[in-house]
């Protein structure tokens, strides 16, 4: 016996009508046959409905080009890799960055003694160290800096692009003191390029490879861990004993293995610009191999180029 | 005991005395031989003199030059003598360098400035006996004129400097002969000190130098010193003319001391006394105001300071520049800078020969600079000397010690033997000097170095007379003794600035020598006023 009973509200066999299309729609085209004859446009003249259509259309082609304009320019700045050297400090304002500069000066050089702190540079006009150039301008960008080209009675002239490889002459040159830094280039008759600054208690720096790496770390854009570190002194080493001073076969064997590196990133070590990128470009626009590079150096060329810190490198390569 | 023996001494006395006698007639006969033979000799060699003199015409001495006659002649240069005029007959005047008989052979080495050749004179058909003989006896330094027929040698003469060839001599004449004792022999003057000191030959001190100016100055040495001074001038006009500057000359006897009394040579001036000009500095000064715009003058300058020293002289040749720039005296520095440099630059590519010269007797580092010429600031002097141990203060003058150890250092980092040193003290300067608009306590001043020792000092000058009034007052000075120079800058004056430098201490420093008496012709000091 169960305990509610309910009484049935409808009935149990009503039959239900299940619909098997989901949208409906009329027929464009069951009125072909009738439609032809209301339209008189075969005898040439456009559709206002298509002439609307054509303009449309151009339309959209011209924001296309302009669109395409567009992205060729940014797939420059695109392709070359990111070559912010030091990011934390660049992004900063100006001021910021200035304070910064002299405290990283003081760290490297020791006290400021009220005096330009002067970096005397002796190379031979026959060889210009195109890399020290390039680190120049990146020194420029970063500090005050006094740049000054001498020629030293030992040689009897030089060509006008060595005495203007510098860069014009800052207009506050009269006033040395308020410079951070001093550049001092002297074009003479010198073996091998050597570097000066504290004769007091620094020997002379000789080769280029060594005065690009002190230069570079006065950037403070030094790779933190020994191992980058060791593989940027690789490279260097190699640019300036094989690529610059080998024979041919050395050098091919060079642009195979640069060729490769390229392959795998940007630039030689990664995604930024090391003392490596700069010094192995210069010794290979040197030696001449620019010519007809791999595709991957080539490549790696012309980012360096797109850079601007190599453009004072290029009027000396003539 | 009595008459035997008194004869007997007598007899011996006798025999002694005739043996006495006998010996001094031996003697007397042994002399009277020689003298005899002599004679004889003498007779027979006057003789053979009087008879085989064929070349007596071509030698002696000749009568004195009173242009008597004009001989068409022309006279070769010592300097000349190459291998390309080998076999031709030339007339040469020079002086006898050395002279050294051996024999039938007689070798000269004439000498003409810095020239020297090997002459020869042996018997055969030109020469006789008695003209070598004579050739041997002409006394050094004397003038010759000679004949010869150039010779070339297969192997050279080293210690001459025409080393490819030889005269060998057909006439030879004395024109001027020179006294026999010679106050200083040349070769003794000529030689360096350390060979003097090491193989015990003779060097000549330099009083005795300077007392016999005349004979020093025909050395190679002084030949060469004053022909590279000579054009030390001559590269300071012409650059400084082709830059557009006008020569001025400013009046010495001036009527007061321009800068501080203590220093100026009084000279009687009718019933007054006036004063020897101790700088053109007010002149050049005048010039300015007075539109010539960039001057130069070339002139003694008297300076009465009793320093016994190796670079004081009481007269020395002031080589002076003045010029007005438009804004900045910067503008001045680089024209001085330049100036010096051309002539750096003209003495190494056309002295050459004097200055090895100099350096065979004096050795020395060649001079070195920079162009652009090497410009540092006084702190940055002062912050050298003090790394390298030295202390002084911020406002100190330098001492000259301390000059010479800063331009080793400069030396040391920028390998440069010339710089300008910029912004000294105020406190160290003249009155009439710029001070600094930024910091009171600089100056608008600087000082050139050449080989660590001071050649130059300069500076804007304050060109308005209100300034120069206060300056004045400042360093207390009495402003009636300058009221001409204050009031020459009343009437506009442009603004303007210069400096002056001394020819012989920069000829001294050029080529490194250590006194500048060597290069001043005829030095005056404390202690010396003639030749």
């Amino acid at each position: 016996m169960s305990m509610y009973q309910v009484k049935p509200v409808c009935g149990g066999d009503m039959k239900v009508d299940l619909p098997t299309c989901m949208y409906t729609l009329p027929n464009v085209h069951a009125q072909q046959g009738g439609g032809c004859g209301d339209h008189a446009l075969q005898n040439g003249e456009v559709d206002p409905a298509l002439k609307a259509l054509e303009a449309r259309q151009d339309e959209i082609m011209r924001k296309l080009y302009e669109l395409k304009a567009a992205v060729d320019g940014l797939a420059k700045t695109v392709t070359t890799p990111d070559a912010d050297l030091d990011a934390t400090t660049l992004s900063q304002s100006p001021a910021a960055a200035a304070f910064t500069g002299t405290a990283d000066l003081d760290s490297l050089l020791g006290k400021d003694l009220g005096a330009l702190r002067d970096i005397v540079i002796n190379a031979n006009p026959a060889s210009p160290p195109l890399s020290l150039l390039v680190l120049h301008g990146l020194l420029c960008q970063r500090y005050r800096v006094l740049s000054s080209v001498h020629v030293h009675s030992s040689v009897s002239s030089v060509p006008p692009q060595l005495l203007s490889c510098l860069g014009p002459r800052h207009t506050e040159s009269y006033t040395r003191h308020r410079f951070q830094l001093g550049f001092t280039l002297i074009w003479k008759d010198v073996p091998k390029l050597q570097m000066k600054f504290n004769t007091q208690s620094m020997c002379s720096i000789e080769g280029e490879a060594n005065v690009a790496r002190f230069l570079f770390r006065l950037l403070a854009a030094d790779p933190q861990d020994a191992v980058t570190a060791t593989q940027v002194d690789s490279w260097v080493d190699m640019a300036m004993f094989q690529l610059a001073e080998g024979g041919s076969k050395e050098q091919a064997a060079v642009l195979r293995s640069l060729n490769s590196a390229l392959g795998r990133s940007p630039w030689l070590l990664g995604q930024e610009l090391t003392l490596a990128d700069i010094v192995c470009a210069c010794c290979l626009l040197r030696a001449g191999q620019a010519a007809s590079p791999p595709a991957n150096v080539h490549r790696w060329l012309q980012s360096c180029r797109n850079l601007g810190h190599f453009d004072c490198v290029y009027p000396l390569l003539q | 005991m009595t008459k035997e023996q008194v004869t007997g001494a007598a007899e011996e006395e006798q025999q002694a005395q005739s043996k006495k006698a006998l010996k001094k007639q031996q003697k007397e006969a042994e002399k009277a031989a020689k003298k005899a033979e002599k004679q004889a000799k003498l007779a027979a060699e006057q003789q053979t003199a009087d008879e085989d003199d064929f070349a007596k015409d071509r030698y002696g001495v000749s009568a004195m030059v009173q242009s008597q006659e004009k001989v068409d002649r022309t006279l070769v240069r010592v300097q000349e003598l190459t291998p390309h005029r080998g076999g031709q007959l030339v007339w040469v005047r020079a002086r006898i360098h050395t002279s050294r008989a051996k024999g039938k052979q007689c070798f000269l080495v004439l000498r003409q400035q810095q020239f020297n050749v090997q002459a020869l004179v042996a018997v055969g058909d030109r020469a006789s006996k008695q003209m070598v003989k004579f050739a041997a006896n002409i006394t050094k330094e004397s003038i010759v004129d000679v004949e010869a027929v150039v010779q070339t040698v297969e192997q050279k003469i080293e210690s001459c400097s025409q080393q490819d060839v030889e005269l060998h001599i057909e006439r030879i004449f004395v024109i001027s002969q020179a006294e026999p004792r010679l106050p200083l022999q040349l070769e003794d003057a000529v030689r360096p000190e350390t060979e003097g000191e090491e193989e015990g030959r003779a060097t000549v001190n330099q009083d005795t130098k300077l007392d016999n100016r005349v004979i020093d100055l025909r050395t190679t040495t002084s030949q060469a010193i004053f022909r590279l001074q000579s054009g030390v001038c001559q590269l300071f006009r012409d650059t400084l003319i082709n830059k557009g500057f006008v020569e001025i000359q400013t009046p010495k006897i001036i009527s007061a001391a321009s800068e501080g009394g203590a220093n100026v040579f009084t000279v009687s001036y009718f019933k007054t006394s006036a004063y020897l000009a101790q700088s053109p500095q007010l002149y050049k000064q005048m010039c300015i105001c007075a539109d010539f715009d960039k001057v130069f003058c070339v002139g003694p300058v008297f300076r009465a300071e009793d320093s016994n020293t190796h670079r004081h002289l009481t007269e020395f040749v002031g080589l002076d520049i003045e010029m007005a720039f438009n804004y900045h005296y910067h503008e001045v520095i680089d024209s001085i800078t330049d100036t010096m440099v051309q002539i750096f630059k003209g003495l190494r590519d056309h002295f050459q020969t004097e200055i090895q010269t100099v350096g065979k007797q004096y050795p020395s580092e060649p001079f070195k600079f920079l162009e652009p010429t090497l410009r540092l600031e006084y702190r940055e002097a002062v912050a050298m000397l003090r790394a390298a141990g030295v202390e002084m203060g911020d406002e100190e003058d330098l001492s000259t010690p301390n000059e010479k150890l800063l331009g080793r250092l400069v030396k040391e980092k920028y390998d440069t033997d010339f710089y300008v040193l910029d912004k000294y003290p105020l406190a160290v300067r003249p009155f009439y000097t710029m001070p600094d608009p930024n910091n009171p306590k600089y100056s608008n001043s600087y000082d050139m170095f050449m080989r660590g020792e001071e050649i130059l000092s300069g500076a804007q000058r304050v060109h308005d007379a209100q300034l120069l009034t206060e300056r004045a007052l400042h360093h207390g000075i009495d402003l009636e003794k300058i009221k001409a120079y204050i009031d020459s800058f009343r009437y506009g004056a442009p603004p303007h600035a210069g400096g002056g430098i001394g020819l012989e201490r920069v000829t001294m420093l050029y080529l490194g020598l250590h006194n500048v008496r060597q290069t001043s012709m005829f030095p005056r000091d404390p202690k010396r006023l003639t030749p």
